[in-house]
């Protein structure tokens, strides 16, 4: 009968010794900003956070337009140092995590290493180390046939950790971490636009970030009882103010659909036609600029 | 005798352990599997659980920004080699359908969507005629 209760006991201390990880109850008492929680049910925020595009696409687009590789207008990997609130660190993963998305589209193995290390101590400074499997992706790096797995892990390292993030209900570091990665993006873009003034296609680009800030901004006002996340805010309303002068008009039109080697292939009869201007560029691009600045200092 | 006891007792909750784990939906494993099915030449963005909880759920949606000049694909994956009944349809941000992969009566395991117009899209899975109310999809886009 000894037997039998000591096999009890063993799969109860099985069944317990699962259910947390190590370094959780480090990682909640690590957070030092936004304290306050979000005025509204997480899964909104969750649900809202899921839709914000990949920086990555915004980085394929300026490659196979011809734009050539510029590691100026990166933040440099030795702003590190300079990162050391948690809304800082989380906003610089969104950061680099683009700056680093960026040299892997461009095949700049060197400057993503640097990145890489930056993001693996930003991570790491958060807890959320553990998702970041930085010899892997260190190794994938080395060699160019390798960009399809580098893209797919990095992508799927982000995923975990703001999965995880919101399942922590921490969600506010997802957030600043995907605002991060967005406005550097914005100013990628933007740099790119500024010397192809007549770029139309750069231009829409642009202009169709209107709807990206508006979730940016929607997000953050369930945060405004936060300092840092009102005065980001603050900022991000100014620039909504510069996006309220382009006009989106969509125009829906039913798709048509065949089938192709087993796959829905569909034509679009939909459009979407975005009216901005030089000027509409340059206010935007000042604006965007200015809160990256205060981002990365 | 009480070896034999404790054989039985141990088989018996491995049994119990096993049979629930058969019944649970890992939309996770599923989600997993579908990313490399990506077509060549598509990026990863996204990977999404398809989760009926057990009949509970009729549908399960997300969202996502589509742009203008970019092709994505979402694909479907299941028990056993179909789509198990699972249907992804695409709403556009008025929800207006624009894509399904039911086609003439047919589960098609796979979309691909050149997008015309950027805006907020919802993408969601429903249940027709699924044994397992359980998959997975992934997302990838190409310029």
């Amino acid at each position: 009968m000894r037997l039998v209760a000591i096999g009890f006991m063993a799969l109860f201390i099985a069944a317990c010794g699962s259910s947390k990880k190590p370094d959780e109850k480090a990682f909640l008492e690590s957070l030092d900003s936004a304290k306050t929680g979000p005025t509204i049910d997480e899964e909104v925020i969750s649900s809202i956070l899921q839709q914000i595009p990949s920086p990555l696409e915004i980085s394929v687009l300026l490659k196979e337009s011809g734009t050539k590789y510029n590691a100026g207008i990166l933040n440099t990997s030795e702003n590190l140092s300079k990162y050391n609130s948690n809304y800082k660190k989380a906003l610089n993963l969104g950061v680099y995590g683009t700056d680093l998305g960026y040299t892997n589209i461009y095949e700049q193995n060197q400057d993503g290493l640097k990145y890489l290390t930056s993001i693996k101590s930003l991570a790491d400074g958060l807890n959320i180390g553990q998702f970041f499997d930085i010899e892997t992706i260190g190794r994938l790096a080395t060699n160019s046939k390798n960009l399809d797995s580098l893209l797919l892990i990095t992508t799927q390292n982000f995923n975990s950790i703001n999965h995880y993030l919101q399942t922590q209900s921490r969600a506010n570091l997802s957030v600043l971490l995907l605002i991060g990665g967005w406005v550097e993006a914005m100013q990628i873009t933007c740099q790119v636009a500024a010397k192809d003034a007549k770029n139309k296609e750069l231009q829409e680009k642009i202009g169709e970030q209107k709807i990206i800030l508006e979730q940016i901004v929607l997000l953050l006002s369930f945060y405004k009882d936060d300092g840092n996340m009102a005065s980001l805010l603050k900022d991000m309303e100014e620039l909504k103010g510069a996006f309220d002068k382009i006009n989106i008009t969509y125009t829906y039109k039913e798709s048509t659909m065949e089938i192709v080697d087993g796959v829905a292939v569909i034509k679009d009869n939909s459009t979407t036609t975005i009216n901005i201007t030089e000027q509409d560029v340059e206010a935007i691009r000042a604006l965007t600029n200015s809160i990256r600045n205060k981002i990365i200092s | 005798m009480k070896k034999v006891l404790f054989v039985l007792t141990f088989i018996s909750l491995i049994s119990v352990g096993t049979i629930e784990l058969n019944g649970q939906c890992n939309p996770d494993n599923f989600a997993n599997a579908c990313i490399p099915k990506l077509a060549s030449g598509f990026n990863f963005l996204k990977s999404y659980k398809v989760d009926g909880e057990g009949g509970s759920k009729d549908k399960v949606e997300y969202s996502y920004v589509f742009t203008k000049g970019t092709q994505y694909m979402i694909n479907l994956c299941a028990n056993g080699a179909a789509t198990d009944g699972i249907v992804v349809t695409l709403f556009d941000s008025g929800r207006n359908k624009v894509a399904t992969s039911k086609i003439n009566g047919q589960f098609i395991s796979a979309i691909a969507y050149p997008c015309n117009a950027t805006g907020i899209y919802y993408i969601q899975y429903t249940f027709d005629g699924s044994a397992g109310k359980c998959g997975g999809s992934a997302l990838g886009f190409k310029r």
